[in-house]
Formats: C-alpha cells, sequence, structure tokens
C-alpha cells in the first residue's frame, strides 16, 4: 500500500512544478496522478493506484455542478453555472411561468431554467439542494460557458 | 465586408486575426476556455465568450458551444486560425448550413486538396510536381510490388485521409513491403476511417519549400512565392525564410505558378500552402496542401507586402483578389525565428512558466507576432508557440544580421525557450551557407543534449 506521505509528497511537487501528470512504477507498484491544470489553488489531483498492471485507467476530471461562491456579498452561497453557450430563458415559454424565483426551494433535479443554443432547447438542472437566493441573468441574456445564472442558499 | 467576426482560436494567431479584422473595421469575438482567461489578446476582443474548460476538446474543439457563440454574438463570419478547426470540413460545412461565413475554403475544395489521392491526381493534371508514385489507391500486393519496382526504394506507404505523421510506413525493401502495406492501412482505418493508401518514392534527406497561395471565389488564384522551412526537429518546424534561398529563379517560378494553378482548378477561396520536398538538384515534389494560413505566414507577407490574413477576411467576404500575378513581387529577404516554451537542452521537452522579464527587440524591418507580456503565465495544455520574432533585409545576409542583433534584445525572463537556439543557429555555418536539409537540426544537436558549441 503506498504510503500517504509519499502521495502527499508527489502531489506538492507535482503542484510546485506544474505538472499536470505523474507516473510511477517499479516491480510491485504503480502510481498514476493527474491534475486538471487549470484549477485555482492547489489543483484537484487524483489518484489510482495499482499493482504490477501496466496501463492506468483514465481519471474523470470532475467539471462542473455548483461551485461556492467567494466573495461579493455572496459567501456561503453555491454558484449554478452555465453548462453552455447559449440564450437563457427562466420560463419553458412565453407564457408560462419562470420556472424558479428567489425563494424557490430546489432539489438536485429540480429545473431552474432554459438555455436554447441552435435551436435547441435545453433544460437545466440546479445539480444542488437549496432555496434560489438570487436570478443573476434576465430572460432572454446570451450566457457564456461557466457564467454564474443562479446563486443558491445551501439547505 | 463583414460587421462582425469570431475568431474561433487562441494566442498569437488570435491576436493576429483580431488586428487584421479591426483594420478592415469589423468587429471582434473571441471565443476562450477557461484556462485562457486571463489571456492578453482578449483585451484586444471588442468581446470575448467562454465556451468551456481547459481541455481543447471540450472548448475550442466544441463545433457546438463555439456556433452557439457565433450566434449570441450575431456575427457574420468565423475565422478559425490554424489548428483546432482550421481545417476541419465538417465544421466549415455547419457554418455553412447556419448560414455563418467559414473564413477559409468550402467544405468541397478542402475535402479535394485534403484527400491525398485525389489531390494527388489534381496536381498531375495542374503540372504540379508530384513524386513518381502508384496512380491512385493501391488495391492489392500484386499492384503495390509493380509499383515498388517502377519507382523504386525506399518509398512511403501513405494514408489517403492522414496527416501529422499517422498511416505512414517507409518501406525500403520489396521484401517488407506487404507488412508495411497492411500496418499502414490498418492504422488508416483506425486512424481516419479510411483505409485507403497509396505510394510514392521517398526522398532522403532534401529541403522543405513551400508555396504560399490565395485564391478567391471568382476563379482567380495567385502565388506569393515560396518559403524555405527546411530547419525542423521531428517535423516541428523552427525557423521559416523566404526566398528560399538557392533556387534558380526559373525554377521557383515554375513550381509556385504550378501551386498557383491546382489552387485554380480546385476552385479554393482562401489562403493555402502547397508543400514540397526539393532535392540537390532543385526537383520539385509535393508532400501535402494545407488548406489554411498557417504559422509561418508573417516571412511571406514581409517579401510581398500581402498581408495575408486581412487577405483571407476579404476573400472569404467576396472581394476579388487585389492583385494580379505580375504586382506580386519578392523584396529582400525575410526569417522567422519560433519561440517556443520548450527546452532545447532537453530534447525541446516543452516548459511552461511564468514571463517574468519582458523586452522586445525594434528598430526597421523587426517584427515580433506575440500574445504574451511580462506577468503572463505559459498555460500547460496548449502548444507551446509564445511568439514569433521576424525580420526583413535587402539581403539574406542582412537579414540574418538584424536576426541576430534582435535575438539579443528579446528578452522573456528566466523561462526556457528555443532563444538560445535561435541565437546558435544563427552563428552556424550551416545556416548562414544555407547548406541545410530535413535531417540538419537533429544531426547539430543530437536527440538530447546541448548544441555542440
Amino acid at each position: 500500500m503506498i504510503d500517504i506521505r509519499k502521495l502527499k509528497e508527489l502531489v506538492r511537487l507535482m503542484v510546485a512544478n506544474e505538472l499536470t501528470e505523474l507516473d510511477l512504477r517499479d516491480t510491485e507498484e504503480q502510481v498514476t496522478l493527474r491534475r486538471d491544470s487549470q484549477s485555482a489553488g492547489a489543483g484537484a489531483a487524483e489518484g489510482s493506484v495499482g499493482s504490477g498492471t501496466a496501463g492506468s485507467r483514465p481519471v474523470a476530471v470532475a467539471e462542473g455542478g455548483p461551485r461556492s461562491a467567494e466573495g461579493g456579498g455572496e459567501e456561503g452561497l453555491l454558484r449554478v453555472e452555465s453548462p453552455m453557450v447559449g440564450t437563457f430563458y427562466s420560463a419553458a415559454n412565453p407564457d408560462a411561468l419562470p420556472y424558479v424565483h428567489a425563494g424557490t426551494a430546489v432539489g438536485p433535479e429540480t429545473v431552474v431554467c432554459m438555455i436554447e443554443a441552435m435551436k435547441i432547447f435545453n433544460e437545466i438542472k440546479a445539480e444542488c439542494s437549496g432555496t434560489i437566493e438570487r436570478v443573476l441573468v434576465k430572460n432572454g441574456d446570451a450566457v457564456e460557458f461557466g457564467q454564474a445564472i443562479f446563486l443558491v442558499k445551501p439547505s | 465586408m463583414f460587421l462582425r467576426i469570431l475568431i474561433a482560436n487562441r494566442g498569437e494567431i488570435a491576436l493576429r486575426i483580431i488586428r487584421a479584422a479591426r483594420e478592415l473595421g469589423v468587429q471582434t469575438v473571441c471565443v476562450y476556455s477557461q484556462a485562457d482567461k486571463d489571456g492578453p489578446w482578449l483585451e484586444y476582443a471588442d468581446e470575448k465568450i467562454c465556451i468551456g474548460p481547459g481541455a481543447a476538446a471540450e472548448s475550442y474543439l466544441r463545433v457546438d458551444r463555439i456556433i452557439s457563440a457565433a450566434e449570441i454574438a450575431q456575427v457574420d463570419a468565423i475565422h478559425p486560425g490554424y489548428g483546432f478547426l482550421a481545417e476541419n470540413a465538417h465544421f466549415a460545412e455547419i457554418c455553412r448550413e447556419c448560414k455563418i461565413e467559414f473564413i477559409g475554403p468550402s467544405p468541397e475544395a478542402m475535402g479535394l486538396l485534403g484527400d491525398k489521392i485525389v489531390c494527388r491526381k489534381m496536381a498531375r493534371e495542374a503540372s504540379t510536381p508530384v513524386f513518381p508514385g502508384s496512380e491512385g489507391a493501391v488495391e492489392d500486393e500484386e499492384e503495390a510490388i509493380e509499383v515498388g519496382r517502377r519507382i523504386g526504394y525506399p518509398l512511403m506507404v501513405k494514408a489517403s485521409g492522414g496527416g501529422g505523421g499517422r498511416g505512414m510506413r517507409l518501406v525500403r525493401d520489396e521484401a517488407l513491403l506487404s507488412g508495411a502495406l497492411l500496418a499502414a492501412r490498418q492504422e488508416a482505418q483506425a486512424s481516419f476511417g479510411n483505409g485507403a493508401v497509396y505510394m510514392e518514392k521517398f526522398l532522403e534527406g532534401g529541403r522543405h519549400v513551400e508555396v504560399q497561395v490565395l485564391g478567391d471565389k471568382h476563379g482567380h488564384a495567385i502565388h506569393l512565392y515560396d518559403r524555405d522551412c527546411t530547419s525542423q526537429r521531428r517535423h516541428q518546424k523552427l525557423v521559416e525564410e523566404s526566398p528560399a534561398p538557392r533556387v534558380e529563379g526559373e525554377k521557383r517560378n515554375a513550381v509556385a505558378r504550378s501551386a498557383a494553378e491546382l489552387i485554380r482548378r480546385a476552385k479554393y477561396a482562401g489562403a493555402a500552402t502547397v508543400e514540397f520536398m526539393m532535392d540537390g538538384d532543385q526537383n520539385f515534389y509535393m508532400l501535402e496542401v494545407n488548406t489554411r494560413v498557417q504559422v509561418e505566414h508573417p516571412v511571406t507577407e514581409m517579401v510581398t507586402g500581402v498581408d495575408i490574413v486581412k487577405a483571407t477576411i476579404q476573400i472569404a467576404a467576396g472581394e476579388p483578389l487585389a492583385w494580379r500575378q505580375r504586382d506580386v513581387k519578392l523584396r529582400g529577404h525575410a526569417i522567422e525565428c519560433r519561440l517556443n516554451a520548450e527546452d532545447p537542452d532537453q530534447g525541446f521537452v516543452p516548459r511552461p512558466g511564468t514571463i517574468d522579464r519582458f523586452r522586445l527587440p525594434g528598430g526597421p524591418g523587426v517584427r515580433v507576432d506575440t500574445h504574451v507580456r511580462r506577468g503572463y503565465r505559459i498555460p500547460a495544455m496548449y502548444d507551446s508557440l509564445i511568439g514569433k520574432l521576424i525580420v526583413w533585409g535587402a539581403t539574406r545576409e542582412e537579414a540574418i544580421a538584424k536576426m541576430r542583433c534582435a535575438l539579443e534584445e528579446l528578452d522573456l525572463g528566466t523561462i526556457r525557450s528555443t532563444i538560445p537556439f535561435h541565437r546558435r543557429l544563427m552563428r552556424s555555418r550551416e545556416f548562414i551557407e544555407a547548406e541545410l536539409d530535413i535531417h540538419c537540426i537533429e544531426r547539430m544537436y543530437g536527440e538530447k543534449g546541448a548544441f555542440p558549441s
């Protein structure tokens, strides 16, 4: 079993040298560490440990999902970010009521808005639990990838 | 002329395109990945739109997000630059379907010239010199052996849908032919979904000389003469110059004219480069056609006075070429050194880092195309090109002297880069006397390790 202190040291070395991948093997063990190099702070390092087998399994880097908001009166709130580029619509159609507004309780599967791209309408889900604190964009606004569209107070 | 265009690229070429567009009075929208959110070039654009996380496959290669960005920004056209989606006929097709102009050739022209077997056939019809080789696809072993006996060894078995060195096999002896044929076919099928292969005579050594061409939507095509890109390491260009030294005038003109004719026949609108190998007797043999603007376009701009990137936008907007062939004259000599964040003493391994000092050379005939500035952190996930240093001199000797001075003035701080390599190359006998061949850099350098002093 790989010493956890060794693993921590390897991660520290990776970050310090701006490496995105480290693959170490000997006759008994193999360690592969892969990090998403543009993550803020220490970087999201993930490890896979195997023994004696050649070739490591690819590790999926988790993307998207609500992130903790920082600063600007947003402490403790989660950001729901747009997973695509397109036009934001607050309701299913012009005659319908908006999916959510400030105060609406949401769960991971709650549809919070539609984003339209290339004439295709995509339902966007909250992917978190809590109540809508603030809606950050207006109906019909263009949104880019990663743009914060809702602030959610986690429950 | 377009009102607004979207630039589907990053780094130095994004900045280059933004500048060309602005000169034409066209507004610019630049897409970027989260890894490029601090990209200095973004400040030059009128608008910027984030299209994904750092990984190119999730951002700069995401056709859907780029098209969405084009729609929300209401642009008239998309400039793909080089790399990424620049030679992606599927992307060009989608642009057309979405009524967005693709600043480049039509999917049909791209498809014709991108299919190496078709391109070879068209080249022969245009009198563009090609390697001796098979008529078309090689169907079976019997045919392969017959071709091999006709053209001689060594020869290359190449994939028709290929590129990037894949789906190719060098064969030195008839006994190894059938194995190579099978391997090339399998690799081609796996990499490109197209197992068609053909055969060509292989030239040992030689020089890489390419011709820049421009075609418009009205059936005109011209050449902008040639570039010599022989200074390469593992098929990566490091230094380019124009015109190619020690080439007889009439031979230069003939091959350049044939390249323009090939483009014209393909009904190609945009900028393209026809690549050749040149042997010791100044015979040219076509390698392939690149259906995009190339990294080294500045050297041609310096010796002909033609702004190639502006021309791509004008051509896409439907304007006829502003020059007839006889208007294009070669003047002086230009050299470009690619500045890569790589360590030349460690096999040119990429070394991302931060630009902690920044001083650019200047003066007459000195041009720097770069997106970096002091404090810029070079991301690890894209190519290592951080800029290009280009000089122009009245003669090749003057250009070399100017490049030496410019390289001395250039300071990008403590990062490992190809600057020391270029400084040494510009003092080497091989470069000064233009006695280069494509294996030259590897011989001078060895695979790893320092340049011998």
